[in-house]
Protein backbone atom coordinates (compact mmCIF):
# COMPACT_ATOMS: atom_id res chain seq x y z
CA UNK A 1 0.00 0.00 0.00
CA UNK A 2 1.13 3.78 -1.02
CA UNK A 3 0.30 6.47 1.64
CA UNK A 4 2.00 9.91 0.05
CA UNK A 5 1.80 13.20 1.48
CA UNK A 6 2.63 16.04 -1.12
CA UNK A 7 4.23 19.38 0.16
CA UNK A 8 4.79 22.78 -1.25
CA UNK A 9 6.97 24.87 0.55
CA UNK A 10 8.64 28.23 0.32
CA UNK A 11 12.07 27.77 -1.15
CA UNK A 12 13.84 29.20 2.33
CA UNK A 13 15.80 27.35 5.24
CA UNK A 14 13.19 28.61 7.55
CA UNK A 15 10.45 26.06 5.72
CA UNK A 16 12.42 22.96 6.25
CA UNK A 17 11.79 22.15 9.34
CA UNK A 18 8.12 21.54 8.58
CA UNK A 19 9.76 19.16 5.72
CA UNK A 20 11.74 17.40 8.85
CA UNK A 21 8.70 17.45 11.30
CA UNK A 22 7.24 15.41 8.51
CA UNK A 23 9.95 12.88 7.30
CA UNK A 24 10.25 12.23 11.35
CA UNK A 25 6.56 11.18 11.66
CA UNK A 26 6.53 8.94 8.98
CA UNK A 27 9.99 7.81 9.94
CA UNK A 28 8.21 6.91 13.56
CA UNK A 29 5.85 4.75 11.95
CA UNK A 30 8.34 3.24 10.12
CA UNK A 31 9.97 2.65 13.02
CA UNK A 32 13.32 4.35 11.61
CA UNK A 33 16.66 4.86 13.71
CA UNK A 34 17.48 8.08 14.72
CA UNK A 35 20.55 7.79 12.23
CA UNK A 36 18.17 6.92 9.31
CA UNK A 37 16.11 9.25 10.08
CA UNK A 38 19.07 12.29 10.39
CA UNK A 39 20.61 10.57 6.95
CA UNK A 40 16.89 10.82 5.43
CA UNK A 41 16.41 14.72 6.45
CA UNK A 42 19.97 15.77 5.70
CA UNK A 43 19.87 14.46 1.89
CA UNK A 44 16.09 15.50 1.42
CA UNK A 45 17.32 18.83 2.88
CA UNK A 46 20.63 19.19 0.85
CA UNK A 47 18.95 18.16 -2.44
CA UNK A 48 15.85 21.25 -1.84
CA UNK A 49 19.18 23.61 -0.99
CA UNK A 50 20.93 22.29 -4.02
CA UNK A 51 17.61 22.86 -6.30
CA UNK A 52 16.69 26.42 -4.73
CA UNK A 53 20.42 27.32 -5.37
CA UNK A 54 20.37 25.91 -9.39
CA UNK A 55 17.50 26.77 -10.22
CA UNK A 56 16.24 30.38 -8.40
CA UNK A 57 13.03 28.23 -7.16
CA UNK A 58 10.57 30.06 -5.14
CA UNK A 59 9.01 26.94 -3.52
CA UNK A 60 9.89 23.62 -2.91
CA UNK A 61 7.94 20.73 -4.36
CA UNK A 62 8.22 17.37 -2.58
CA UNK A 63 6.29 14.25 -2.21
CA UNK A 64 6.92 11.63 1.04
CA UNK A 65 5.23 8.22 0.64
CA UNK A 66 5.37 5.18 2.26
CA UNK A 67 6.02 2.33 -0.08
CA UNK A 68 5.84 -1.35 2.11
CA UNK A 69 8.79 -0.45 4.94
CA UNK A 70 10.80 2.21 2.98
CA UNK A 71 10.09 5.97 2.47
CA UNK A 72 10.85 7.42 -0.76
CA UNK A 73 11.27 11.01 -1.06
CA UNK A 74 10.30 12.06 -4.63
CA UNK A 75 11.47 16.22 -5.55
CA UNK A 76 10.92 18.08 -8.44
CA UNK A 77 10.29 18.50 -11.23
CA UNK A 78 13.71 20.64 -12.08
CA UNK A 79 15.63 21.60 -15.24
CA UNK A 80 18.79 22.57 -14.87
CA UNK A 81 21.30 21.15 -16.19
CA UNK A 82 23.45 22.18 -13.85
CA UNK A 83 21.62 20.15 -11.13
CA UNK A 84 21.70 17.28 -12.85
CA UNK A 85 25.35 17.57 -13.52
CA UNK A 86 25.58 17.84 -9.55
CA UNK A 87 23.67 14.60 -9.40
CA UNK A 88 25.88 12.87 -11.75
CA UNK A 89 28.81 13.31 -9.74
CA UNK A 90 32.33 13.90 -10.28
CA UNK A 91 33.12 13.11 -14.26
CA UNK A 92 36.41 11.90 -13.70
CA UNK A 93 35.30 9.84 -10.35
CA UNK A 94 37.69 11.92 -8.07
CA UNK A 95 36.47 11.76 -4.38
CA UNK A 96 34.90 15.20 -3.86
CA UNK A 97 32.30 16.08 -1.33
CA UNK A 98 29.64 16.71 -4.02
CA UNK A 99 25.88 16.20 -4.04
CA UNK A 100 26.36 13.15 -5.76
CA UNK A 101 28.27 11.63 -2.67
CA UNK A 102 26.42 12.74 -0.41
CA UNK A 103 22.85 11.65 -1.19
CA UNK A 104 24.96 7.97 -1.86
CA UNK A 105 26.27 7.98 1.80
CA UNK A 106 22.70 9.08 2.94
CA UNK A 107 20.19 7.16 1.57
CA UNK A 108 19.70 3.65 0.03
CA UNK A 109 19.60 4.41 -3.70
CA UNK A 110 18.42 7.63 -5.43
CA UNK A 111 17.34 8.15 -9.17
CA UNK A 112 17.11 10.73 -11.77
CA UNK A 113 13.60 10.70 -13.49
CA UNK A 114 12.86 12.25 -16.59
CA UNK A 115 9.50 13.55 -17.64
CA UNK A 116 7.68 16.25 -19.78
CA UNK A 117 8.09 18.68 -17.32
CA UNK A 118 12.24 18.03 -16.86
CA UNK A 119 13.31 15.52 -14.68
CA UNK A 120 12.65 15.26 -10.67
CA UNK A 121 14.53 12.90 -8.24
CA UNK A 122 13.59 9.96 -6.03
CA UNK A 123 15.25 8.96 -3.43
CA UNK A 124 15.30 5.33 -1.20
CA UNK A 125 15.44 4.97 2.38
CA UNK A 126 14.46 1.67 4.30
CA UNK A 127 14.55 0.39 7.40
CA UNK A 128 18.57 -1.44 7.69
CA UNK A 129 17.87 -3.20 11.15
CA UNK A 130 16.40 -6.97 11.41
CA UNK B 1 50.92 17.69 40.78
CA UNK B 2 53.82 18.15 39.72
CA UNK B 3 56.03 19.84 41.45
CA UNK B 4 55.96 23.66 40.63
CA UNK B 5 59.56 25.22 39.40
CA UNK B 6 60.03 28.46 41.02
CA UNK B 7 62.90 29.62 39.34
CA UNK B 8 62.01 32.68 37.21
CA UNK B 9 64.36 35.01 35.43
CA UNK B 10 65.93 37.71 37.62
CA UNK B 11 65.10 40.06 34.72
CA UNK B 12 61.52 39.84 33.60
CA UNK B 13 62.11 41.68 30.77
CA UNK B 14 65.23 39.62 29.48
CA UNK B 15 63.56 37.56 27.54
CA UNK B 16 66.69 35.18 27.09
CA UNK B 17 66.95 34.47 31.12
CA UNK B 18 62.84 33.30 30.84
CA UNK B 19 62.54 29.21 31.14
CA UNK B 20 62.66 27.88 27.45
CA UNK B 21 59.53 25.54 27.78
CA UNK B 22 56.23 26.43 29.80
CA UNK B 23 55.69 24.63 32.81
CA UNK B 24 53.06 22.09 32.70
CA UNK B 25 50.35 21.35 35.12
CA UNK B 26 47.95 18.93 35.92
CA UNK B 27 43.81 19.82 35.21
CA UNK B 28 41.79 18.60 38.15
CA UNK B 29 39.61 16.63 35.11
CA UNK B 30 42.95 14.87 33.57
CA UNK B 31 44.96 11.93 34.05
CA UNK B 32 47.44 13.36 32.96
CA UNK B 33 49.30 17.03 32.69
CA UNK B 34 47.99 18.52 29.80
CA UNK B 35 48.99 22.23 29.37
CA UNK B 36 51.03 25.06 30.48
CA UNK B 37 49.96 26.91 33.51
CA UNK B 38 49.02 30.73 34.11
CA UNK B 39 51.51 32.16 36.59
CA UNK B 40 48.69 32.57 38.79
CA UNK B 41 48.33 29.01 38.55
CA UNK B 42 51.50 27.67 39.40
CA UNK B 43 52.07 28.70 43.45
CA UNK B 44 54.50 31.81 41.29
CA UNK B 45 54.32 34.81 43.81
CA UNK B 46 51.52 37.68 42.47
CA UNK B 47 54.31 40.11 41.72
CA UNK B 48 55.80 37.45 40.04
CA UNK B 49 52.56 36.37 38.11
CA UNK B 50 51.94 39.84 37.09
CA UNK B 51 56.10 40.73 35.89
CA UNK B 52 55.88 37.83 33.49
CA UNK B 53 52.46 38.96 32.10
CA UNK B 54 53.60 42.28 31.48
CA UNK B 55 56.72 41.61 30.01
CA UNK B 56 54.80 39.00 27.43
CA UNK B 57 51.89 41.66 26.75
CA UNK B 58 54.83 43.99 26.39
CA UNK B 59 56.84 41.71 23.99
CA UNK B 60 53.29 40.92 21.81
CA UNK B 61 51.98 44.90 21.97
CA UNK B 62 55.13 46.90 21.46
CA UNK B 63 57.45 44.46 19.61
CA UNK B 64 55.01 41.97 17.97
CA UNK B 65 55.84 38.94 19.45
CA UNK B 66 53.85 36.41 18.42
CA UNK B 67 55.35 33.87 20.52
CA UNK B 68 54.60 35.77 23.78
CA UNK B 69 51.19 36.02 22.58
CA UNK B 70 50.36 32.16 22.31
CA UNK B 71 52.71 32.04 25.69
CA UNK B 72 50.23 33.98 27.50
CA UNK B 73 47.22 32.11 25.70
CA UNK B 74 48.23 29.04 26.57
CA UNK B 75 49.17 30.30 30.20
CA UNK B 76 46.17 31.09 30.72
CA UNK B 77 43.98 28.34 29.12
CA UNK B 78 43.67 26.82 32.57
CA UNK B 79 41.46 29.70 33.82
CA UNK B 80 39.34 29.39 30.86
CA UNK B 81 38.67 25.78 31.64
CA UNK B 82 37.73 26.95 35.23
CA UNK B 83 35.22 29.35 33.68
CA UNK B 84 34.01 27.23 31.40
CA UNK B 85 33.50 24.46 34.00
CA UNK B 86 30.76 26.61 35.52
CA UNK B 87 28.69 26.49 32.81
CA UNK B 88 29.35 22.61 31.75
CA UNK B 89 26.03 21.33 32.88
CA UNK B 90 24.08 23.85 30.56
CA UNK B 91 23.87 20.95 28.04
CA UNK B 92 26.92 22.14 25.82
CA UNK B 93 30.13 20.49 25.17
CA UNK B 94 32.59 21.32 27.58
CA UNK B 95 35.46 21.50 25.14
CA UNK B 96 33.29 23.92 22.94
CA UNK B 97 32.73 26.17 26.01
CA UNK B 98 36.85 26.52 26.49
CA UNK B 99 36.85 27.19 23.31
CA UNK B 100 34.45 29.75 23.41
CA UNK B 101 36.01 31.07 26.46
CA UNK B 102 39.48 31.07 24.25
CA UNK B 103 38.21 33.69 22.16
CA UNK B 104 37.14 35.92 25.43
CA UNK B 105 40.91 35.42 26.57
CA UNK B 106 42.28 35.81 23.04
CA UNK B 107 40.35 39.20 22.71
CA UNK B 108 41.78 39.98 26.09
CA UNK B 109 45.13 39.80 25.61
CA UNK B 110 44.91 41.59 21.95
CA UNK B 111 42.94 44.29 23.68
CA UNK B 112 45.02 44.82 26.91
CA UNK B 113 45.85 48.44 27.36
CA UNK B 114 49.55 48.20 28.82
CA UNK B 115 48.77 52.16 30.47
CA UNK B 116 46.09 50.68 32.98
CA UNK B 117 47.18 49.59 35.49
CA UNK B 118 44.98 46.27 35.54
CA UNK B 119 46.55 42.84 35.99
CA UNK B 120 45.59 40.51 32.75
CA UNK B 121 43.67 38.26 35.05
CA UNK B 122 41.30 40.88 36.44
CA UNK B 123 40.73 42.09 32.56
CA UNK B 124 40.56 38.74 31.02
CA UNK B 125 37.81 36.99 33.45
CA UNK B 126 34.97 38.82 32.27
CA UNK B 127 36.11 38.75 28.76
CA UNK B 128 35.88 35.15 28.75
CA UNK B 129 32.36 34.77 30.75
CA UNK B 130 31.08 37.68 28.47
CA UNK B 131 32.19 35.17 25.73
CA UNK B 132 31.09 31.82 26.89
CA UNK B 133 27.47 34.07 28.41
CA UNK B 134 26.87 35.65 24.79
CA UNK B 135 27.96 32.08 23.42
CA UNK B 136 24.35 30.85 25.17
CA UNK B 137 22.58 34.08 24.35
CA UNK B 138 23.37 34.48 21.03
CA UNK B 139 24.53 31.50 19.31
CA UNK B 140 22.93 28.99 21.44
CA UNK B 141 18.97 29.16 20.33
CA UNK B 142 19.27 30.93 17.63
CA UNK B 143 15.23 31.09 17.63
CA UNK B 144 13.50 30.77 21.15
CA UNK B 145 12.55 27.81 22.29
CA UNK B 146 10.34 26.28 25.14
CA UNK B 147 12.14 25.73 28.27
CA UNK B 148 10.38 21.47 28.10
CA UNK B 149 11.86 21.47 24.76
CA UNK B 150 15.35 22.39 25.72
CA UNK B 151 15.32 20.18 28.39
CA UNK B 152 13.97 17.00 26.56
CA UNK B 153 16.99 17.68 24.22
CA UNK B 154 19.12 17.82 26.49
CA UNK B 155 17.64 14.60 28.16
CA UNK B 156 17.83 13.21 24.42
CA UNK B 157 21.73 13.68 24.36
CA UNK B 158 21.96 11.51 27.45
CA UNK B 159 19.34 8.88 26.42
CA UNK B 160 20.74 8.39 23.14
CA UNK B 161 24.49 8.30 24.64
CA UNK B 162 22.96 5.57 26.52
CA UNK B 163 20.64 3.71 24.17
CA UNK B 164 23.16 3.02 21.49
CA UNK B 165 26.53 0.98 23.62
CA UNK B 166 22.97 -0.99 25.33
CA UNK B 167 21.17 -1.74 21.73
CA UNK B 168 24.17 -1.63 19.86
CA UNK B 169 22.89 0.64 17.12
CA UNK B 170 21.22 3.60 16.83
CA UNK B 171 18.01 3.92 18.84
CA UNK B 172 14.44 4.34 17.30
CA UNK B 173 12.49 7.51 17.49
CA UNK B 174 10.02 5.43 19.79
CA UNK B 175 12.87 3.99 21.74
CA UNK B 176 14.08 7.41 22.82
CA UNK B 177 10.24 8.47 23.64
CA UNK B 178 10.00 5.88 25.99
CA UNK B 179 13.31 6.38 27.54
CA UNK B 180 12.87 9.61 27.71
CA UNK B 181 9.06 9.53 28.82
CA UNK B 182 8.04 11.52 26.34
CA UNK B 183 6.02 10.80 23.00
CA UNK B 184 7.64 10.62 19.53
CA UNK B 185 6.35 13.54 18.41
CA UNK B 186 7.60 15.48 21.48
CA UNK B 187 11.03 13.69 20.73
CA UNK B 188 10.84 14.89 17.38
CA UNK B 189 10.10 18.26 18.13
CA UNK B 190 12.70 18.59 20.39
CA UNK B 191 15.27 17.06 17.78
CA UNK B 192 14.29 19.69 15.37
CA UNK B 193 14.72 22.41 18.22
CA UNK B 194 18.45 21.12 18.16
CA UNK B 195 18.24 22.25 14.50
CA UNK B 196 18.19 25.81 16.05
CA UNK B 197 21.04 25.16 17.91
CA UNK B 198 24.21 26.56 17.07
CA UNK B 199 27.40 26.56 17.35
CA UNK B 200 30.31 29.14 16.51
CA UNK B 201 32.93 28.61 14.25
CA UNK B 202 35.46 26.88 16.18
CA UNK B 203 37.91 27.08 13.17
CA UNK B 204 37.02 30.75 12.79
CA UNK B 205 39.93 32.77 13.69
CA UNK B 206 39.64 34.10 17.54
CA UNK B 207 41.30 37.45 16.05
CA UNK B 208 38.92 37.54 12.85
CA UNK B 209 38.04 41.23 14.05
CA UNK B 210 41.59 42.37 14.01
CA UNK B 211 42.14 40.37 10.42
CA UNK B 212 44.75 37.59 12.11
CA UNK B 213 45.05 34.99 10.06
CA UNK B 214 46.35 32.51 12.92
CA UNK B 215 45.54 29.50 13.23
CA UNK B 216 41.96 28.27 15.15
CA UNK B 217 41.26 27.52 18.41
CA UNK B 218 41.40 23.96 17.39
CA UNK B 219 44.85 24.18 17.25
CA UNK B 220 45.44 25.84 20.69
CA UNK B 221 43.58 22.96 22.27
CA UNK B 222 44.24 19.14 23.11
CA UNK B 223 42.14 16.04 21.19
CA UNK B 224 42.84 12.95 19.03
CA UNK B 225 45.32 14.72 16.96
CA UNK B 226 46.86 11.73 15.72
CA UNK B 227 44.14 10.43 14.16
CA UNK B 228 43.29 13.49 12.77
CA UNK B 229 46.70 13.81 11.32
CA UNK B 230 46.59 10.61 9.84
CA UNK B 231 43.41 11.53 7.87
CA UNK B 232 45.45 15.12 7.20
CA UNK B 233 47.61 13.20 4.79
CA UNK B 234 45.10 12.08 2.59
CA UNK B 235 43.07 14.89 2.40
CA UNK B 236 43.69 17.91 0.38
CA UNK B 237 43.69 21.34 2.16
CA UNK B 238 41.64 22.84 -0.67
CA UNK B 239 39.62 25.88 0.02
CA UNK B 240 36.78 24.51 1.35
CA UNK B 241 37.60 21.92 3.53
CA UNK B 242 40.72 24.56 4.64
CA UNK B 243 37.52 26.39 6.35
CA UNK B 244 37.09 23.18 8.78
CA UNK B 245 38.92 22.75 11.56
CA UNK B 246 40.77 19.19 12.09
CA UNK B 247 37.87 17.76 13.54
CA UNK B 248 35.61 18.86 11.10
CA UNK B 249 37.41 17.69 8.64
CA UNK B 250 37.76 14.02 10.06
CA UNK B 251 34.27 13.53 10.85
CA UNK B 252 33.06 14.54 7.16
CA UNK B 253 35.87 12.53 6.07
CA UNK B 254 34.57 9.42 8.16
CA UNK B 255 31.00 10.22 7.19
CA UNK B 256 31.30 10.45 3.25
CA UNK B 257 34.63 9.05 2.57
CA UNK B 258 34.91 5.62 5.01
CA UNK B 259 31.16 4.95 5.25
CA UNK B 260 31.01 5.59 8.70
CA UNK B 261 27.51 6.09 10.86
CA UNK B 262 27.44 8.86 13.60
CA UNK B 263 27.57 5.85 16.13
CA UNK B 264 30.75 5.12 14.79
CA UNK B 265 32.26 8.09 14.69
CA UNK B 266 31.20 9.34 17.66
CA UNK B 267 32.76 6.05 19.40
CA UNK B 268 36.26 6.63 17.50
CA UNK B 269 36.02 10.42 18.50
CA UNK B 270 34.91 10.34 21.68
CA UNK B 271 32.29 12.35 21.83
CA UNK B 272 28.19 12.05 21.36
CA UNK B 273 26.09 11.02 18.23
CA UNK B 274 24.20 13.94 18.81
CA UNK B 275 27.57 16.22 18.39
CA UNK B 276 28.37 14.13 15.82
CA UNK B 277 25.26 15.31 14.29
CA UNK B 278 25.69 18.90 14.53
CA UNK B 279 29.28 18.57 13.61
CA UNK B 280 27.99 17.39 10.18
CA UNK B 281 25.75 19.79 9.95
CA UNK B 282 27.63 22.76 10.86
CA UNK B 283 30.55 21.22 8.77
CA UNK B 284 28.20 21.29 5.77
CA UNK B 285 27.25 24.72 6.60
CA UNK B 286 30.21 26.47 6.39
CA UNK B 287 31.53 24.29 3.44
CA UNK B 288 28.10 26.21 1.82
CA UNK B 289 29.59 29.82 3.36
CA UNK B 290 32.53 29.22 1.75
CA UNK B 291 32.29 27.91 -1.45
CA UNK B 292 28.93 28.37 -2.28
CA UNK B 293 27.09 24.66 -2.68
CA UNK B 294 29.07 21.35 -2.76
CA UNK B 295 29.61 20.94 -6.00
CA UNK B 296 32.42 22.40 -6.59
CA UNK B 297 34.71 19.41 -6.90
CA UNK B 298 37.49 21.60 -7.55
CA UNK B 299 37.51 22.99 -4.36
CA UNK B 300 35.98 19.54 -2.18
CA UNK B 301 37.88 17.68 -3.38
CA UNK B 302 39.68 14.68 -1.48
CA UNK B 303 42.88 13.36 -3.10
CA UNK B 304 45.04 10.37 -2.26
CA UNK B 305 43.35 7.67 -0.61
CA UNK B 306 40.92 6.82 -3.13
Amino acid sequence: MRESIRLELPAAVTALPTLRMLLGGLAVRLDFSLEELEDLSLAATELLRAAGDSERLESWSVEMAVVDDQLHVVAGPYRSPDLRHRLEGAADGAACLDLCRLLSSTVDSFAVDDDDEGFSVTMVKGRRRA
Amino acid sequence: MTPRDDRRPSDPLDLGSLPGQPRRFRDEDDDEETTPVAPAFTGRGRDESEKLDKYLLRRYHLHGDRKAREQLITMYLPLVRSLARRYASRGEHFDDLVQVGAIGLIKAIDRFDLTRGVELTTYATPNIVGEIKRYFRDKGWSVRVPRGLQELNIRLNKVIDELVPKLQRSPTINELAEAASATPEEVLEALETSQAYNSISLQASPNSESGDEDAGLIDYLGGPEAAYETMEDRTTLAPGFAKLDKRERYILHLRFFEGLTQSQIAERVGISQMHVSRLIRRSLEKLREEIGDLDRPEVSRVSGEQ
